[in-house]
Parts: structure tokens; C-alpha cells; sequence
């Protein structure tokens, strides 16, 4: 049976999907046109058809994000992505966020990067345009078919964000074809993603997957049109980039997890993190195996390969995340939309493209027959891209235990204790990696004077050691070999780029991007060296043992610390008092006074007061904490609340306790038969009942010849001397028998006058009290990161530059371009 | 033999031995009568027994919930963690423990839950209909 539904707008969602149709069709025939284009490189119409595609493909999927943009804006809650991420509450730049919370969203982000890239390709790229498009045009017709949501023989392809509520779920509301006004509001976005680094970092993260695609697509136009040297030139300032871009929406990622998350850190190894890091790690050894082929002809192959497998492998991370297959091991991966057929079919072709460009080109790729020196920074560099390259092998090994669970049908777990797993790996790749990041700066291409370079590289390392050793003993972290090396390494690292950067300031600072990028990374592995490995929970709570037999042994004093409202505790330097909450709906702040006291005069040195704040959602899981961070220049003080009373949570689902109407507030009433005069307790004070008012009127009833009104006069005395007074009434009005209560809500007592017995010249009272109000209380865990502006400096340094290697490859190639 | 030759072997040589490596670091999902056996921590996945009591009261002990829970062979058994109550346990609808048998009671280390997804809840919430409100008897 149809329904003429009301209220929908069904245009929008009508254009979207006609948009997404067209962006996926356009892609194929710009995939194909310039597939030919490159086949027919003289029948310069294929080429302009290509372009045309591009075109009506960029068009299609701006149409598609404002399409999307304006139904979320709109609240337009029959199309069931509005419904499922955003809600009327939220501000727009998290209607920004939840735009991308579910993968239709980020499928969207990817195309639309992209887009933009393929942009400057169409543009600058030259004789490169038709190879190099066809590659990301393929990518693009893929990505496309994953928001498709069509049906072809039976089986869905891709998932569309404009389909509606009422298709999407199969629930009886949908019969009334009023449903949209009993539609009060979306689920909202997830509490966790509201965070103002979600707004930027999943962008930047996609902008950095996007851009991986166009060093692959350089690399295999590379081989395809045997231009086997030439692809390098324009792809190295592209594989910077995207080297750049991808570290830096990284680290965003860290910091987001590090501010809203609460598993207390900055890097946890969860399996989502891992499988973005390793395409990364992939490109960052890419790069500089070109860097070692334009200097000395070697490692052609490896070069290409690490570039070809980084794309493969940015595929890979985005199967493992959104098939679902993590669900065991990962806590925050998305959910599956069923497409994981298609994901695979994505990574298959990439894989089969890189493979088989690679086989067929096998005998031409250039390689060199010449032995690399010892004494020559190439081989070093060559050894340290592979290094990476095994560090790379390790984190996707463990990572995929549950995709090898799958095809193998085995019950592998992952390692018990994946952090302590990773990081005693990865601790001794790091090492590694950073010495051979020192000791090549030292080494010159070809051929070094081996005087020379000894003596510089022993120089330098002394005075490593020595840094290391104050280091080591301002951080503490002298008590751990690993720490120690970790510290040196990194420390010679800076050590040694600086005297790069010292040599670059003479007037080679065109060349200096390197050792600017370089220091960044040490400094980021120190700083994350020494807040993961000195970072001290600070509100360690060593009372409230419950002396149990058998359990005393297996108590260790717990990281959480109870505090109650208004009651101080010394928490390591600082007096911290729990001074109350405040609501801005729909989260709870709770106000967390922190105090340092000079020991000897007893005054107060530093002050502030931190603001961890909780989500009460049930539809995203319960309470959802959010922690608060006081920012020092050596430190950081991280707090975050892990359980509180719920009294502060009800003020916002609106039934304030005072409101309730009904007796549900109150405890069990107590019954008395009184006479006037006497004198009861009740739990804060006491009350006297003074006495009968006859003439008591009760609002609006009028009062009949036979109706009998009676007030019960009561005098309330708290503990305070306070007095209040009420009059409940008993009334017999039409021969029926009524009784109106009357409240004392200062007090929280309710008093009814239920009864009277003449015949015993009694009178019934009934007397509601209100349970004493709980103590607000809230359980809290304290964190303090030692050092961690290491880690965010170092990861600025960084980016900055990657800017300039950027920008030293793009002159090269306009130089290498006028000497040909 | 070229060095590069001769590196790479060297590589493949310690991306194998790793790889081996790896794989006695990890584990495997146990139950509960298997962890009484072993000494080691492992990963125990169950469901939660809602019928009885979860047990935490901050005010007494901040970092102490207790609960009961049932592993794949449906034995039950009681859980402590030393920590405080995750929020959303009751609605989990699996759980994965780590942790290691002390005597007839588990002690977590650490508590892994899968909710019902979001994105799969074949529910929508409704303006409820709210009836006129009935006359106040009391002012």
C-alpha cells in the first residue's frame, strides 16, 4: 500500500542520488578516455573527453557534499544519515563533524580531495595528465560505487547517505504517514567526535590518504609509458606532500584521542591507529629511496615498490577499518555497512595493478650493477628505508591477527598487553632509525673521506652523551636501558641535523628541509619517549582497602580517587577539592580545584581549576567523560572522571526532583492519629500540630451547604529554629470524601490530612519526607604527562620541513626541466 | 654477492624470525576453567550475568566493581576489576576480560565491551503523546 507521506522533502535526497549516479558514471568515462588518451597520445579528442569527465565528476560531487550538507543543516530527519549522526542540538561546526561521522561522509571526503588534487593534475601535470588520471579516475569511479546504494542483481553496491529513514528501518511508526512529526530529534553525533579536533582532523587525515594516490599513479605512468627515471621528478615534491599532509593529520589524531578520549594518552597502538601509520611509514622510506636514486642511480626498484605498495596499503587500512573485522581488537573502528566484498575488490585491484605493471616491466627496470660504497650516504639511507620498511612489517602483522583469523579460520588473539607489544618492538626499530638518521648526515654521497667523517661523528657523539645524560637525569628516566638508548639516539639525531642546519645557514639553506624535518622527528620521539615513559598517575588512592580475607594480597592501590562535594584531599603537590558542578546541557562540567601550597607558609601558590566534563548519552553507551588538561610548559596535569552520582544528570533530562507532582520523590509514608497539641519528630527538626481551622477554603471548589472543609494547622521547626507552617485539608463535599496535601519543599515534607475519627476524637496525618539528598560525589583519575610539548613541537618542526623539502624538489624539477 | 644482495636477505631473515616471534607473544581467547589452570593473563570473552548483582560503590572503594559472567562454555564466574565501573556494561552485549584467576574469582585488568551498534538499532524515538495534564487536587 502506498502512503502519501507528510512533510518529506524528498528533492534533495532526489538530486543527491541523481549527483552520486553521475559522479560514478562521469568517473568511468574519464577513467576510459583518458585510458585511451594515454594508448592514442595523437587523437587529442580522448584527452578532452577525459577532462570532460573530470569535470562533470568535480561538479557531481560538490553537488553531492552540499546536497548532504544542506539535509544535516536542515535537520531533515527523513533521510536517515541526518537521522543517524546529527541532532537539532548540535552547533554547526559539529554538524560539520558529523557530517563525516559515518563512512558515506568520509567516502565523500576522500572523493572530494581527490577531486581537488586531480585538479592541479589536469593543470600542471603536462604530458604526465593522461596516465596519471587514468589511475586516480579509476579510484574515483571505485570510490563513487561505495555510496552508490543500488541494487545490481540482488546484491547492493556501496551504501548511499540520501537514503531514507523509512527505507533504512523496517519499524510500525512508518505506517503513519504523519511520521516525521513524531521524529523528535536525531541520535546525534557521538559525544567523543564532539571535539573541536574532529573537525579538522579527519580532513587532513583523508587529504593526506587522497594525495598518496598520486605518487602511486606517477610511479606506475612511470613504468606503463617506460619514462622509468622521469616519474620521479614530479612525484617526489607529491610523495612530500602526502608524506606531510598524512603525518600531520596523524598527530592530529593523537591529540584529539590525547584531549577527548579517555584512555589516558596519545598513542595506544589500537589497530585504527596503526593501520594509518604504517602506509606513512611506507612513503616516508619511499622517499628517501628516490632521494638515493637521483643521487647515485641505485634502488630504482625499491623506490618504485615502496611507492606503489604505500597506496596499497592506504587501501588496506581503510578494508581493515571499515569491514568490521576489528571489532574485537579495536575500540573505535566504524561499524560495518556490509561492504566489505567491495573494499576487498578495491584493495585487489590496486594490488593486481601494482603487481602486474611490475612483472611486465621486470626486465627494463633500470638497476645498477655498481656496489654501493660503505662509506657513502646511500647505503645507509637504503638501509634505513628498509629498516622502516621491517618496522612497517611488524605493525601489520600484528594488526592483521584478526583478518588471518578470518581466512584461516583460526582463534589467534592479539598480544595480551598490545602497548608494552608494539612499543618493545618499535622502541628497538626507533633506535635504529634514529642513529642512521644521525650518523648519514655525516656521509656524502658515493664516496666520504673517512677521516673526516669519523671525526665529526665521534665529536658529535660525545656531546650526545653528555646532553643525554642531563637528559636522562632531569626525566628520570635513568632507571630503563631502553629509555636511555632511546633518549641518546633521538638526542644525537637533533645533535647531528643541527650542525646540517648550522652548514645550511652559510647559504645552503635551500637544502636544509631535510635536517629541519629530521630534528622534528627526534624531538617527537623524545617527547613521546618521555611523557609515555614517566607519565605518573597522580591521584593514586591507597585507602579504602576492604579488608576481606583472601583479597588484601591482590589489592593494589587503585588509580581512581573519590572525592565527595567540598571536602579537600591531598593529592601528591596539590590540594584538590571537588567544588560543584555546572551544566551546560548536555554536558556536566564538574569543577575540580586544584591547589599548591607553600609547605612552610601555608598560602596558596598556585591555584586553578580544571573542568572535566561528562556526556550523559544512552544512545551512544552511557556516561562518556571527556577529560581537562592544565597546559605547562615542562608539564601536563590530565584529569578525567570516570564515575559521578547521576543527580546532576537529572537537572538536564528535565525532571528536576522539586518538579515531580506525584508522591514518587517521597519514601514510604508514616501514619499518625494525632491530637492537637502533640509534638512529633521527623528527620530534621520536629513538628507540633497546633490546632483545626474550620473555615478553611480550598481554591476554585465552592464550598455547598452540606460540605464540610477542615485545615490541619502545622507548625515545622528544623534543626535550625527555622518555622514553617501547612495546612492540609480534609473535605467531605458532596458526600464524597477529599484530602489536599500541602508541602514544605524547604524541608522536603508533605503533609496529609487523611483522616478524622470522631469517635475516638483522633486525627490521621500522614507525613512524606523526601530521602536526604546524597552527597554529590564523583570518581576521578589524575595523569601527569611530563615533557609532552616535545612531542607536539617536534610534530610542528616536522611539517615545517617537509614545506621546505616540498618546495627545494619543486625548484629542482623547474631546473631540471630547463637544462632539458 | 652484492651487499644489497646479501642485506636483503639479512632483512627477510628478521621480518621471519619477527613474525615467528609475534606469534608466541600473542594469545589466545581461554575460558574460565582453562585460566584456573594457567598462572599467565589471558583474555576471557563471555557475556555478562545481568541476573545478578554488578557490583560498585564508590564511596566505600573507588577502584573496586565486582560482577558475574558467564564465558563461552557457560560457566560463571565472579569478576573483579580493579578499577571503576565501566558506564555502559549492562547494555554490552560481550565482553572480553584481561586478566588472570586468583583462586574461584578473575581478576580483570582490563575490560573490553561490544555495545550494540548504533548504526544497527532498529529503533527511532518518538515524541511521546502527552495526555492533558490531570487536574491538581493541591496547589
Amino acid at each position: 500500500m502506498d502512503i502519501n507521506y507528510v512533510g518529506e522533502q524528498l528533492l534533495s535526497g532526489k538530486i543527491g542520488q541523481f549527483f552520486i549516479i553521475l559522479s560514478f558514471g562521469s568517473a568511468i568515462l574519464s577513467f576510459i578516455s583518458y585510458y585511451f588518451a594515454t594508448k592514442n597520445p595523437e587523437i587529442t579528442s580522448w584527452k578532452t573527453l577525459g577532462r570532460i569527465g573530470y569535470w562533470l565528476n568535480a561538479l557531481s560531487i560538490v553537488v553531492i557534499g552540499s546536497t548532504l550538507f544542506y539535509i544535516i543543516y536542515n535537520h531533515l530527519f527523513e533521510y536517515h544519515y541526518a537521522y543517524a549522526h546529527s541532532s537539532k542540538a548540535l552547533p554547526t561546526h559539529y554538524i560539520i563533524s558529523s557530517f563525516w561521522e559515518g563512512q558515506e561522509g568520509s567516502f565523500w571526503l576522500w572523493m572530494f580531495w581527490q577531486m581537488v588534487l586531480s585538479c592541479v593534475i589536469v593543470f600542471r601535470a603536462k604530458t604526465w595528465e593522461s596516465p596519471v588520471m587514468t589511475i586516480v579516475m579509476l579510484c574515483q569511479a571505485i570510490l563513487a560505487s561505495m555510496i552508490l546504494g543500488i541494487e545490481f542483481f540482488g546484491t547492493r553496491i556501496g551504501s548511499s547517505p540520501f537514503i531514507l529513514l523509512r527505507d533504512a528501518m523496517n519499524i510500525p511508526i512508518f505506517s503513519d504517514p504523519n511520521y516525521l512529526s513524531l521524529i523528535a530529534d536525531g541520535r546525534g553525533l557521538n559525544p567523543l567526535l564532539q571535539n573541536y579536533w574532529m573537525v579538522i582532523h579527519p580532513p587532513t587525515l583523508f587529504l593526506g590518504f587522497a594525495s598518496m594516490i598520486v605518487p602511486f599513479a606517477y610511479a606506475f605512468a612511470g613504468l606503463w609509458q617506460k619514462r622509468y627515471k622521469e616519474w620521479m621528478t614530479p612525484g617526489l615534491p607529491w610523495a612530500l606532500f602526502a608524506v606531510m599532509i598524512l603525518g600531520a593529520g596523524i598527530i592530529m589524531g593523537s591529540f584529539w584521542a590525547y584531549e577527548a578520549l579517555n584512555f589516558g594518552g596519545f598513542w595506544a597502538w589500537d589497530p585504527v591507529e596503526n593501520v594509518s601509520i604504517i602506509p606513512w611509514f611506507t612513503l616516508i622510506a619511499a622517499v628517501h629511496v628516490m632521494v638515493v636514486f637521483k643521487n647515485s642511480g641505485h634502488g630504482y626498484f625499491t623506490a618504485t615498490f615502496l611507492t606503489l605498495i604505500s597506496f596499497v596499503l592506504v587501501i588496506y587500512a581503510s578494508y581493515l577499518t571499515r569491514s568490521g573485522i576489528l571489532g574485537e581488537t579495536s575500540v573505535h573502528s566504524f561499524t560495518s555497512l556490509g561492504m566489505s566484498g567491495q573494499l576487498i575488490f578495491f584493495n585487489m585491484v590496486y594490488l593486481a595493478l601494482m603487481v602486474g605493471i611490475l612483472i611486465s616491466r621486470r626486465k627494463e627496470i633500470p638497476s645498477s650493477e655498481k656496489e654501493e660504497d660503505i662509506y657513502s650516504r646511500e647505503f645507509w639511507m637504503f638501509i634505513g628505508a628498509l629498516v622502516l620498511t621491517v618496522a612497517c612489517v611488524q605493525i601489520i602483522a600484528t594488526t592483521s591477527i584478526p583478518v588471518f583469523n578470518g581466512i584461516f579460520g583460526t582463534k589467534v588473539a592479539p598480544p595480551i598487553n598490545p602497548i608494552a607489544h608494539y612499543n618493545k618492538w618499535q622502541g628497538a626499530f626507533v633506535i635504529v632509525i634514529l642513529l642512521l638518521t644521525a650518523v648519514t648526515q655525516f656521509l656524502k654521497y658515493k664516496r666520504t673521506d673517512t677521516k673526516k667523517f669519523w671525526a665529526s661523528t665521534i665529536a658529535t657523539l660525545v656531546v650526545s652523551i653528555l646532553v643525554t645524560a642531563l637528559v636522562a637525569y632531569f626525566t628520570e628516566i635513568y632507571s630503563n636501558v631502553m629509555y636511555i638508548l632511546i633518549a641518546f639516539a633521538g638526542i644525537f639525531c637533533v645533535i647531528s641535523n643541527i650542525r646540517v642546519l648550522g652548514d645550511a645557514l652559510k647559504g645552503k639553506w635551500r637544502l636544509s628541509g631535510s635536517a629541519v624535518s629530521h630534528i622534528g622527528f627526534a624531538l617527537l620521539m623524545i617527547g613521546a619517549l618521555i611523557a609515555a615513559a614517566t607519565n605518573k598517575v597522580i591521584s593514586v588512592n591507597s585507602n579504602g582497602y576492604i579488608a576481606v580475607a583472601n583479597f588484601d594480597k591482590f589489592e593494589k592501590p587503585g588509580d581512581n580517587l573519590f572525592l565527595n562535594e567540598g571536602e579537600p584531599v591531598q593529592m601528591g603537590d596539590y590540594r584538590i577539592t571537588y567544588i560543584g558542578d555546572s551544566v551546560a546541557a548536555p554536558n556536566v562540567y564538574y569543577n575540580i580545584k586544584y591547589e599548591r601550597i607553600d609547605e612552610e607558609s601555608g598560602k596558596v601558590k598556585e591555584s586553578f581549576i580544571l573542568q572535566p566534563f561528562a556526556q550523559n548519552n544512552p544512545d551512544m553507551g552511557g556516561l562518556i567523560g571527556t577529560p581537562a588538561t592544565k597546559h605547562y610548559v615542562s608539564h601536563d596535569i590530565y584529569t578525567l572522571i570516570t564515575a559521578a552520582n547521576s543527580d546532576s544528570f537529572a537537572s538536564i533530562s528535565g525532571q528536576k526532583a522539586d518538579d515531580k507532582t506525584g508522591f514518587d520523590a517521597y519514601d514510604e509514608p508514616a501514619t499518625y492519629e494525632v491530637s492537637v497539641g502533640d509534638t512529633l519528630r521527623y528527620r530534621n527538626g520536629y513538628y507540633v500540630i497546633e490546632g483545626i481551622n474550620r473555615d478553611a477554603t480550598v481554591n476554585n471548589l465552592p464550598k455547598g451547604p452540606e460540605d464540610v472543609f477542615f485545615g490541619l494547622k502545622i507548625k515545622v521547626v528544623a534543626a535550625d529554629q527555622k518555622e514553617f507552617v501547612a495546612e492540609p485539608i480534609y473535605a467531605i463535599k458532596d458526600g464524597n470524601v477529599y484530602d489536599f496535601n500541602k508541602d514544605v519543599n524547604e524541608q522536603g515534607l508533605r503533609f496529609r490530612f487523611s483522616n478524622i475519627y470522631p469517635d475516638r476524637d483522633k486525627l490521621e496525618v500522614m507525613v512524606y519526607q523526601k530521602p536526604l539528598p546524597e552527597k554529590k560525589w564523583i570518581v576521578f583519575k589524575a595523569i601527569k604527562f611530563p615533557y609532552i610539548n616535545f612531542f607536539w613541537s617536534g610534530t610542528i618542526i616536522m611539517t615545517l620541513g617537509f614545506c621546505m623539502a616540498i618546495y627545494r624538489r619543486l625548484k629542482d624539477a623547474k631546473i631540471s626541466k630547463k637544462i632539458a | 654477492m652484492k651487499k644489497s644482495s646479501i642485506l636483503l636477505i639479512v632483512i627477510i631473515a628478521v621480518a621471519i624470525a619477527m613474525i615467528m616471534v609475534i606469534y608466541t607473544d600473542s594469545s589466545t581467547y581461554s575460558t574460565f576453567s582453562e585460566a584456573k589452570e594457567k598462572d599467565t593473563e589471558l583474555y576471557v570473552v563471555g557475556v555478562l550475568n545481568k541476573q545478578k548483582e554488578l557490583h560498585y560503590d564508590p564511596v566505600q572503594h573507588a577502584n573496586r566493581f565486582t560482577f558475574y559472567m558467564y564465558d563461552n562454555d557457560s560457566t560463571e564466574c565472579q569478576v573483579i576489576f580493579n578499577g571503576s565501573k565501566p558506564q555502559d556494561i549492562e547494555r554490552s552485549e560481550q565482553i572480553v576480560l584481561t586478566g588472570k584467576m586468583e583462586g574461584d574469582v578473575f581478576h580483570a585488568s582490563k575490560i573490553l565491551m561490544k555495545c550494540p551498534s548504533k548504526y544497527n538499532k532498529d529503533e527511532v524515538e518518538i515524541i511521546e503523546s502527552q495526555a492533558a495534564p490531570k487536574t491538581a487536587l493541591a496547589n
